[in-house]
This record gives C-alpha cells, sequence and structure tokens, in this order.
C-alpha cells in the first residue's frame, strides 16, 4: 500500500522540490562562494573532533577492555531525505525517500546532525514512514550524561518539547543537564543526544518531578537524516 | 466503476484529492494552516456518489478509505468506514440532496465534515492516546466554503466529459 502512494507523495512534494531547485539555480555566485567558506569552515573543525575521537576510542577500548566488557563498535548508517510530512497535523510523522530497498527496516533508530530523530515504524519499497520522539506516542529510555541518571523521554505533541517521566523530585538533574539516548530496550543505540533539561519544577506535594526537555534534533527544520542501519533486534514493539 | 462514459474522470479526480490531501504547507510558513486542510477526499466522493450514484458507491469508497488511512497514517478502516458512511448517504439521498441550494449543500458539507472529524477523533481515541483538539474542526468549516468552488469545477468537468 506505502509503495502504491509513493507516486502521490511525490507528486505532492513536486512543487517543493522544484521551489527548492529553483533557489539553487538561481543562486549567487557571492551566496555560494560564502557558504563554500563556511562549510569547509565547519569541515576543518569536525575533522579536529573526528582525530580526537579516534585516538578517545582508542583509549575508551582499551579502559573497556581493562573493565572486562565489550568494545563499542560504531554503526553503519544510510542518507535519507525528507520527502513528505504526514498528512495528519497533529501526528509527528515523516516520511524519508528510503525504504526496504535500501535495507530500512521497522525499529532502526533515525538521527539528523543534532540528535535523536525518530523510528522507523513502517517501510514501503522506496520509502519508510519514521515516528518522531516529539509524538505523543513515542517515549524512549535516556540517561543524563553528567551521572547516568536513566529515565524516560516522553513526546509531548510539540516539537519544542519532551518531558522526563517518574522522575523522583529528589533526584540529582537540573537545568542544562545534558541527555542521551541509554540504549536500554534494545531499540535506540546508546549515546546518541537526546536533548537538553530545560526546567525542573518540584513541587513538594507531588512525588514526581516536571522535568521539560528541548530535543537536540531540529525536529521541524532537518532535511537530510541518518538512518543507523544495525540498532535494535528489528522487531516491533 | 468502469472506465467508459467518462468514467476514467472519477479515479483521476480522487488520485489529484489524494495529492492534495498529502501536499503539505512550506516549512517557511506558520505550522497552524496544515490545520485548514480541506477533506477533499470526502468532498469528491460525496460529489460523484451525488452526481453519478450509479458509479460510485459504499464498497468503492471503502476501498478508496483504505489507502487514505494509510496516508494518512490513522487506524486501518477507520476513514474507510467514514467514507463509505458518507457516500452512501450522499447517493441515498442525491435526488434531494441536488435540489437543495448552494447555502444548504454549504451547511450539509460542513455538517459531514464535522461528523467525520467527530467520529476520527472517536475513532482514533480509541485504539491510541486522545489527541482530542478543537482545531480539527477547521476542515470542517474550509471544506463547507470550498464546497461551491470544488461543486462548479466538478460539474464543469463532468459535463464536458460527459460522465453519465
Amino acid at each position: 500500500m506505502a509503495t502504491v502512494l509513493h507516486p502521490i507523495h511525490l507528486l505532492a512534494e513536486a512543487p517543493h522540490r522544484l521551489s527548492r531547485e529553483a533557489g539553487q539555480f538561481v543562486a549567487t555566485r557571492a551566496s555560494l562562494l560564502e557558504r563554500q567558506a563556511a562549510l569547509e569552515g565547519q569541515m576543518l573543525k569536525l575533522s579536529r573532533i573526528a582525530q580526537q575521537s579516534f585516538a578517545l576510542k582508542a583509549e575508551n577500548d582499551r579502559l573497556r577492555e581493562l573493565l572486562g566488557s565489550r568494545p563499542r563498535v560504531f554503526e553503519d548508517v544510510l542518507i535519507a531525505s525528507l520527502s513528505g510530512l504526514a498528512a495528519a497535523p497533529g501526528r509527528h510523522e515523516i516520511l524519508i525517500d528510503k525504504g526496504a530497498e535500501a535495507g530500512v527496516r521497522v525499529g532502526q533508530a533515525v538521527i539528523d546532525a543534532e540528535g535523536l530523530f525518530g523510528q522507523v515504524i513502517e517501510t514501503g519499497h522506496y520509502s519508510a514512514r519514521v515516528l518522531l520522539i516529539t509524538d505523543l506516542h513515542h517515549a524512549l529510555p535516556v540517561e543524563v550524561t553528567r551521572n547516568g541518571l536513566r529515565s524516560i523521554a516522553a513526546g509531548t505533541g510539540q516539537f519544542d518539547l519532551l518531558e522526563l517521566e517518574n522522575v523522583p523530585i529528589t533526584a540529582d538533574i537540573r537545568p542544562g543537564d545534558l541527555l542521551a539516548s541509554s540504549g536500554l530496550g534494545g531499540r535506540f543505540p546508546s549515546g546518541y543526544p537526546v536533548g537538553q533539561v530545560q526546567s525542573v519544577l518540584v513541587e513538594p506535594t507531588h512525588a514526581f518531578a516536571q522535568v521539560s526537555v528541548k530535543p537536540s534534533a531540529l525536529l521541524d527544520r532537518s532535511r537530510y537524516l541518518l538512518v543507523v542501519l544495525d540498532s535494535g533486534e528489528g522487531s516491533a514493539p | 466503476m468502469s472506465l467508459r462514459q467518462g468514467g476514467w474522470l472519477i479515479p483521476l479526480t480522487v488520485a489529484i484529492a489524494f495529492v492534495l490531501t498529502a501536499a503539505r504547507v512550506p516549512e517557511e510558513w506558520p505550522g497552524w494552516l496544515g490545520w485548514l486542510r480541506p477533506g477533499w477526499v470526502l468532498l469528491t466522493l460525496c460529489f460523484w456518489a451525488m452526481a453519478a450514484p450509479q458509479r460510485i458507491g459504499p464498497v468503492s469508497a471503502w476501498i478508496i478509505g483504505l489507502f487514505l488511512d494509510e496516508l494518512r497514517g490513522d487506524p486501518l478502516g477507520l476513514n474507510a468506514l467514514i467514507l463509505a458512511l458518507a457516500v452512501h448517504f450522499a447517493s441515498r439521498f442525491h435526488q434531494r440532496l441536488r435540489m437543495y441550494g448552494l447555502l444548504q449543500q454549504c451547511t450539509l458539507a460542513f455538517l459531514i465534515m464535522a461528523l467525520a472529524e467527530l467520529a476520527r477523533q472517536i475513532g482514533a481515541s480509541i485504539v491510541e492516546v486522545p489527541r482530542w483538539t478543537w482545531l480539527a474542526f477547521l476542515p470542517a468549516v474550509t471544506s463547507a466554503v470550498l464546497w461551491t468552488l470544488l461543486q462548479r469545477l466538478l460539474g464543469r468537468l463532468k459535463q464536458g466529459v460527459g460522465v453519465d
């Protein structure tokens, strides 16, 4: 069915693609040069971090060996781009232009340049449907990077807000803390940034604190995404 | 649905309604505009059920509805049921509906869309977390406004092609 509907999504997306391509076509030389300079600067910065990360990975592996645990592997990824949004505005679902043919399976995690984006919930031949982490139906296990405190980040139906569930009011968590996926549950790979704690509301009469989190991923803006190919068990929840 | 005697126009208009349903608001525009999207498929099917009740019935509406479920990501069968009921109503009373004036037809389009949205919200909240919002009734308003235009356009097309 998703395959039958593929041309409909293509047609619906055509005006957006056209306007984008027209914009690229008439881009001026100056703006292109400027963009190139910015990209080169960014690449230099990233390659510096990448160099460091090799040394850090080697060190981390050695330390893990000392602890007797398995070294972490870097997952394979697939570049995909946004090809459409769910037609119902209350749903945080998008379509990507890679499907079962490219190796996308249900349950795989999707990330963008900034952090964890969502998970694949349905695949067609040439497209797949991704549920964003901010959808009302979504929740994922996270941990605070500062102290390893584990929690569940649930979607709220707003693109810029996640909420942590069942955090005791005595828990050591404060605004500014970074959250990463913990990898528990086996669905999401561990260590990807999820968001930053914005506010912690503690009311002495309540058992749990209200923790608001701003997602790291640019959920309503990112156009290019990465599908993490060998994450999780690949089975439906 | 037979494709002869201009019958190809019906699937074509339904396909266009699907494309319009899948079309999205550009990122630069405010997001709430997405809530204004009228029920293209429902309106188109209701038009054909009124104008050519021998061509389209609840069964074909049901099948089209299954595809709409897939497109919208709604629980499978929900839109199928809604479309089948709406088409049944429109074809059962097509003679009376055709006699109605513009204002009456628009009011009816509003009522049918509002009922459809209500059914959709109730149906969806049975199988998943309820996401009740009054914004979901905006499509009923835009659909009622659009009905005059759509009815005229499709009527012109129907005459031009000669669907009996």
